[in-house]
């Protein structure tokens, strides 16, 4: 476009052909006359031909179809490209009809047909009128269609969600499957709701006539299986693992949240309830410690403990996965896009991103390599009792303001300030630019801008291997006045022999009204009599120069009240028992800066961190929602602004993403996205009906929105494949047949473990180990981390497995589970030869055949036994066909184990092992190989 | 358009007739001996009937042409993890042994943010002799005397940069084209794009060494939001090359073969009466799976090479060595493997430890590469591979000129600190211009002078060898196409033949 004022002079020769075109333009509209609708009709060319240069990432010619005012307003030429009412003065049908391919747009791409032209045409004739994104207008009650009564007959309406689908059968000539067998769907029923084949006596009474479908579904949503199975949805999308991630990818003690969100489902707190505190439990007025652990959603996200890494380059990595995290989850909204300039389609501006950003830009967290503060503490029984008598104690003879600061203290250490903020060091330093404070001998250091509150203690969070050396904090500077003052202590861990851990100091401290720079030093008066041993773990370079303290944290609390009483030092000794006790698991948590720490939010040029541009405050797009006056700018009124009845996005995102866990595909099929470069929902009418029908009648109940779908008829079709419908829809994107889905990750060995009867039923607590290949665990520092759990846990639930993030439980990845980097809206189910080497050759599945045959070893009858392994792995009788080929598996086993009977004693390294068992065995394996087990038919 | 549709969607529907069923009633027909195969042979007719859509939707690894003619059919990246010094390598600086040991100029440091390095550091000279090799006459280091042999093969960058200065993300971002999680690595997008030419090896295959995996972990190799069928299998020394790939103990073969005969008589049965090609498909992994129980060990086994080769490479069987994965990359590219990925761990010269030390450790880890190194060129070159295959040298970055003075204090041993701004990497093999330097470096091998090139180039190069044009060669997620290169990258013609 470089000689556009030259290629004007041609412009009046061209406009000849141009009123030709538009007169036959013209003659072809003149016959449709209905009205144009935008997002229908003109949007879709716009995003596919034009909004890549004339969008939210470039506006080229300053011309954009990102907003309405910015497509009718003046371009770089001075006046607008789109007139309404006035195609012909319109410059953007000029451009679209050009002959010269210099002007002629698309630039530089093939030209739009003539049906797209005369639909722009037609559209700026009839006034241009713009068009809101389906996804942005809240959804309605939609009227429930009446449908032909062929449907009814063959039983297929259950519930509305089949007048749905059955009037899109209607406009697609199509006709729905029969309703499964009712073993089938026993079997499919369970595994969506449980995770878990079903237990035989209630599978027994459901398919005897005992109880009902209904029933069966209520017995299967009250079982605690329900919960450990959603959770895995759940925590893909929070990205919930057991380990830090980045290089260091040390362990994270962040289970109590995995359980919460098990628990929380079982209990079926409603949804808007459950989004709201996990993302702003901390800020409810008297959080409780489940609202605290709900906050953990959060802390999700990576820490990168690698040395030389940048904390604050970091801790804004995480905000920025924070606000990803939170739009994915909630909005089905790329906000990611967002980060480097104005989303390239949607209509949502750069510095919103920001806006966004300045809700999370005041939490405490910040990637610290030394701890995951903040944290919420959870105690065992003797020290809780003991906080309980401090606390109680507190109460009787000190005031609230004590009470509080103590109750923070206990279970939240805080308020606390990072010794690693501190400067001006001399012989001193940070171990490795970015952890602990260390003092060498006559070292100091200085922490700015600390608000004691005239607290009288200090708690210090420190390590040392240098017992004898002294550390003083002076007021300000070098000759200021002692603060606090200590001799270090031989500390707990080393004369236990443990291994190292830092301890808790609690000194008396100065009274200082105004904030306060802390000089803090320390020397040795035992003088180099000491050698320091660097590690090989990175804390290098240190022993030329002995640390002789490392300093992470401080904080402030006043004098226990009540001296002189009765008790009073027992209370004492609490305290300090209480701080420094054994085996608290420490959460971690949000939790919101004090005032005077808050951290102000620029907009980031390009979205790099390091060059920050305008200062902007909390705000939502202005697309959504708008703000209710009643809501504070922090996370809280952000949540509340999510969950809000007026947004258009957050039940039509959970309807579909739920939809999709049971269909296999969602109504809005790209499940991650509902912006306007999303496939347009299968059925509009339905997933408004069902995302309405989720607030005001299901008052958002998981439970009861997956009851209506696994209730209705469209669910409870067979899913054998009509070959009829499948030419017209080879998809199911109409649901003509019921779903097939192979099971996901965790159910392929949750499935094997429980029909071979080893699965355990214990819930929760400290993720485990199952084995695994050795080795596979290894860590170039840590050594091999992966050490395998004993008993009982080596056969839990695949939920509470270990989930380390850079080396992933195998056989997971292989079927498709991810690696809880980054939040994972979707699994994309693959079929590859991986997965058939696993469930054929990993020591898992070979033993659960192994323990599946055992229930048939006395069985003599081999097609007996082969019938009854069979049917209680598939839920299915076996047909003629299949037994005979099993029978010739087992026969066949038998003739090898026959001629080497080696092979036998070497078989699966179980000694007694007889040739029959082997056999059973290599059935059972075969069976747990077959796609009517892998899969839910 | 779902996201199942996407497998193929970018390629598939152009590139039809490369994939017809055809190359599924192949791999029936063709299958592992023995295999009773009538009732499974029906399931194959049926397929005519337009059930299947296509062969990838049987084989997602179903090799497909490139969009543009390509030069090479795979690439063969050795990463050396923790970014080796390019001024003990590659890059000739006599001017830095004069500032030896002398404060750092101001102007070096001004506005620089480093990992470790405070305050004024020392400048560090050249811990090696260097020498003029080849006909090209180019530099290389007494480190690497075998590299003489195949310098005059090689196109060298030699100002590299990239924006990140931590091992992980730094890593990540070689890798992934992005320094953050959820990307797929470049291995992925070329067997995504590819397919494999070996139906009974992995198409993307990682090979580790050094006693430790890479920084940014697995996810070096991950698929990203690409399907997991295109990610790298990491090959191990000990124990099965691929996780489970042997059968348990008291299986024979001909068992194995038994049970894999009877599942998919079943699941061909199964597909009778449920008609959902989904089937079809597991019946062809089975059979792969098979297969590649042969084939892997088949390969991974080095000790049946003649002694020359072994010689050749300085291979020590059994163990886990660089040696012994450069022969592996080059039985894998032979036999068709797309991509071969070789990490080579303890490069990170931080002068901390006598390990790390330049001078010392660091030596070690060159005489590890050098010959194995050579002899992977010189074999491929001997067996007619290397014009149709691709090798990239590099690690994540350099090395700073200074010396590493942690935590304010001169580190133990001569070492160097993490340096982004300008690195020595090389390339060579199929497309590539033979002995020639691009790029150069100022007198302290510290910033670029000419030839900058940056990470999103060398990948674009990478994929256009391979055949694609990087700007092109997108996938769909989160409502918008999603490139290796991001939003940048250029092909470096530079070092184009």
């Amino acid at each position: 476009m470089k000689n556009i004022i030259l290629k004007r002079v041609y412009r009046t020769f061209h406009e000849h052909f141009f009123v030709i075109i538009m007169t036959s333009f013209t003659l072809i509209s003149c016959h449709q006359r209905k009205e144009i609708d935008f997002n229908s009709q003109i949007k879709p060319i716009i995003n596919n031909k034009c909004i890549a240069c004339h969008g939210g990432v470039k506006q080229n010619a300053g011309f954009s179809f990102l907003f309405e005012q910015q497509a009718l307003g003046n371009t770089d030429e001075g006046s607008p490209a789109i007139i309404p009412g006035d195609s012909k003065r319109s410059r953007l049908i000029q451009r679209l009809l050009e002959k010269d391919p210099e002007l002629r747009m698309p630039y530089e791409k093939p030209a739009l047909s003539k049906e797209e032209i005369g639909l722009f045409i037609e559209w700026i004739d009839q006034g241009a009128k713009w068009g809101t994104h389906w996804a942005y207008i809240p959804p309605t009650k939609s009227e429930i269609p009446q449908v032909d009564e062929s449907f009814d007959e063959k039983e297929f309406l259950k519930n509305p969600i089949d007048n749905f689908i059955a009037a899109k059968m209607e406009d697609q000539k199509l006709k729905p499957n029969r309703k499964a067998n009712i073993n089938i769907l026993a079997r499919r029923v369970a595994i969506d709701l449980t995770g878990l084949p079903p237990k035989g006596d209630l599978f027994e009474n459901f398919i005897n006539g005992v109880i009902t479908y209904e029933n069966y579904v209520d017995s299967l949503l009250k079982s605690k299986r329900y919960g450990e199975k959603w959770a895995s949805w759940w925590l893909d999308l929070a990205r919930y693992a057991d380990s830090r991630g980045y290089e260091g990818d040390g362990d994270r003690i962040i289970w109590k949240y995995r359980d919460w969100v098990i628990n929380t489902l079982n209990e079926d707190l409603p949804f808007d309830k459950f989004a709201i505190e996990q993302l702003a439990g901390d800020l409810f007025e008297n959080p409780t410690a489940d609202n605290y652990i709900a906050t953990a959603f959060h802390r999700n996200s990576m820490n990168n403990d690698e040395g030389g890494t940048n904390n604050e380059e970091f801790r804004t990595a995480a905000i920025i996965d924070r606000v990803n995290t939170t739009f994915d989850v909630f909005q089905s909204t790329t906000m990611s896009c967002v980060q480097c300039h104005a989303h390239p389609y949607d209509p949502i501006r750069h510095d919103d991103y920001y806006k966004l950003f300045a809700f999370f830009n005041n939490t405490q967290d910040s990637d610290q390599p030394v701890d995951e503060s903040p944290v919420y503490m959870t105690y065992n029984k003797p020290e809780e009792s003991k906080i309980n008598k401090v606390l109680d104690w507190i109460k009787a003879y000190g005031n609230s303001e004590t009470h509080k600061r103590y109750k923070n203290l206990f279970y939240k250490y805080e308020p606390q300030y990072q010794a690693n903020l501190a400067g001006d060091f001399i012989n001193a330093t940070l171990i490795n630019k970015n952890n602990s404070l260390f003092l060498r001998n006559n070292g100091s250091a200085i922490l700015k801008n600390v608000y004691t509150k005239e607290n009288s203690r200090i708690i210090i969070h420190y390590h040392s291997d240098s017992p004898g050396s002294i550390v003083k904090i002076r007021e300000g500077s070098s000759n200021g006045r002692i603060l606090t003052e200590f001799t270090v202590p031989v500390m707990n861990w080393k004369e236990k022999g443990d291994s190292w851990r830092p301890e808790l100091l609690n000194l008396p401290f100065k009274k200082v009204a105004d904030k306060v720079d802390l000089y803090i030093e320390a020397f040795d008066p035992i003088k180099d009599a000491r050698e320091f041993k660097p590690n090989s773990s990175g804390v290098i370079g240190l022993d030329q120069a002995k640390p002789l303290v490392f300093l992470n944290w401080f904080s402030f609390v006043p004098d226990i009240p009540g001296k002189g009483k009765k008790g009073y030092s027992k209370i004492k000794k609490y305290v300090n028992e209480i701080l420094n006790a054994n085996d608290i698991v420490k959460t971690p948590i949000m939790l919101e800066n004090e005032d005077y720490h808050k951290r102000s939010t620029y907009v980031f040029d390009r979205g790099n961190w390091l060059q920050p541009t305008t200062k902007v405050s909390a705000g939502v797009p202005e697309i959504l929602n708008s703000w209710n006056k009643d809501w504070k700018m922090n996370r809280l009124g952000l949540a509340q602004w999510i969950v809000d009845k007026d947004n258009s996005l957050t039940s039509r995102t959970i309807v579909n993403r739920i939809w999709n866990q049971i269909f296999g595909r969602g109504i809005v099929s790209t499940i991650e996205d509902m912006g306007t470069q999303s496939e347009p929902p299968s059925h509009p009418a339905l997933l408004d009906w069902m995302s309405v029908h989720f607030i005001k009648e299901q008052n958002w109940s998981l439970k009861g929105l997956i009851r209506s779908i696994v209730l209705s008829g469209t669910y409870q079709q067979s899913s054998i494949i009509n070959e009829k419908n499948y030419q017209k829809d080879p998809q199911n994107v109409f649901y003509s047949r019921g779903p097939k889905l192979r099971l996901k990750a965790e159910e392929v060995r949750d499935q094997a473990l429980a029909v071979s009867g080893l699965l355990s039923s214990k819930m929760g607590g400290p993720a485990v180990k199952p084995p695994s290949p050795k080795g596979l665990g290894k860590h170039r520092y840590a050594g091999d981390t992966w050490i395998d759990s004993e008993g009982e846990d080596r056969y839990r639930r695949a939920v509470y497995t270990y989930s380390k993030r850079t080396i992933p439980y195998p056989s997971f990845v292989v079927f498709d589970a991810g690696t809880r980097e980054v939040c994972m809206v979707n699994r994309i189910s693959t079929n590859t030869p991986l997965q058939a080497l696993i469930t054929m050759n990993d020591p898992v599945y070979v033993e659960a055949a192994y323990h599946l045959a055992k229930s048939q070893i006395d069985n003599k009858n081999i097609e007996d036994a082969i019938k009854a392994i069979y049917k209680k792995a598939t839920y299915k009788n076996i047909n003629n066909f299949k037994l005979e080929s099993l029978v010739n598996l087992y026969n066949n086993a038998i003739i090898q184990y026959e001629n080497d009977p080696q092979s036998l004693k070497d078989f699966l390294n179980i000694e007694d092992t007889n040739k029959h068992h082997a056999g059973l065995t290599i059935v059972a394996n075969a069976i747990m190989n077959l796609d009517e087990f892998l899969t839910h038919a | 358009m779902g996201n199942e549709r996407k497998i193929y969607n970018e390629f598939l529907l152009k590139h039809a007739s490369v994939n017809s069923r055809r190359h599924f009633l192949k791999n029936c027909t063709l299958g592992i001996g023995g295999l009773a195969l009538g009732n499974f042979l029906a399931g194959c007719s049926v397929d005519k009937k337009g059930l299947s859509d296509s062969g990838r939707s049987l084989n997602p690894l179903a090799p497909l042409p490139p969009p543009n003619l390509g030069k090479v059919k795979s690439v063969i990246y050795l990463h050396m993890v923790g970014a080796p010094s390019q001024l003990e390598l590659f890059d000739y600086k006599p001017e830095l042994q004069k500032l030896h040991n002398k404060p750092c100029p101001e102007s070096l440091l001004k506005g620089k943010k480093f990992a470790f390095i405070e305050g004024v550091p020392k400048m560090l000279g050249p811990q090696a002799e260097f020498r003029k090799a080849g006909e090209s006459g180019n530099w290389v280091s007494s480190n690497l005397p075998y590299f003489n042999t195949i310098i005059d093969e090689v196109s060298f960058l030699k100002a590299v940069h990239t924006d990140q200065f931590n091992h992980g993300p730094a890593q990540l971002f070689m890798h992934t084209g992005s320094p953050r999680l959820g990307r797929p690595s470049i291995g992925s997008w070329a067997t995504y794009g590819l397919g494999s030419e070996n139906q009974d090896l992995p198409g993307f295959m990682v090979l580790t060494s050094g006693g430790g995996t890479p920084d940014g972990g697995k996810s070096l190799w991950g698929s990203g939001f690409l399907p997991s069928v295109y990610q790298g299998v990491q090959c191990r020394s000990k124990g099965d090359p691929v996780l489970y790939l042997s059968d348990p103990k008291g299986i024979s073969r001909d068992l194995k073969r038994d049970l894999i005969t009877s599942i998919n008589e079943i699941n061909s049965d199964e597909y009778k009466s449920y008609k959902d090609p989904e089937i079809l498909t597991r019946i062809s992994q089975y059979e792969m799976a098979y297969r590649m129980q042969i084939a892997v060990p088949e390969v991974m086994n080095i000790n049946d090479e003649p002694e020359s080769v072994k010689e050749l490479y300085g291979v020590t069987p059994g163990e886990e060595s660089f040696a012994n994965n450069c022969l592996l990359a080059r039985k894998l590219v032979s036999k068709g493997v797309r991509f071969v990925q070789l990490y080579d761990w303890g490069w990170d010269s931080h002068g901390d430890l006598e390990e790390t030390a330049l001078d010392l450790g660091f030596k070690t880890k060159c005489k590890e590469i050098d010959r194995p190194i050579a002899a992977l060129i010189l074999d491929l070159k001997r067996l007619g591979l290397l014009e149709e295959t691709l090798i990239v040298w590099g690690g994540e970055f350099g090395r700073t000129p200074m010396q590493e003075n942690r935590s304010g204090v001169q580190n133990a041993f001569f070492g160097r600190d993490h340096h982004g701004d300008a690195f020595t990497m090389w390339m060579a093999g199929g497309g590539i211009k033979k002995g020639v330097v691009h790029g150069e470096t100022d007198e302290f091998g510290y910033k670029p002078v000419s030839g900058r090139v940056s990470v999103h180039d060398i990948q674009a190069t990478i994929l256009h060898l391979l055949g694609f044009d990087h700007e092109k060669f997108t996938y769909d997620f989160q409502g918008r196409p999603f490139r290796l290169t991001d939003v940048e990258g250029e092909i470096i013609q530079e070092i184009l033949a």
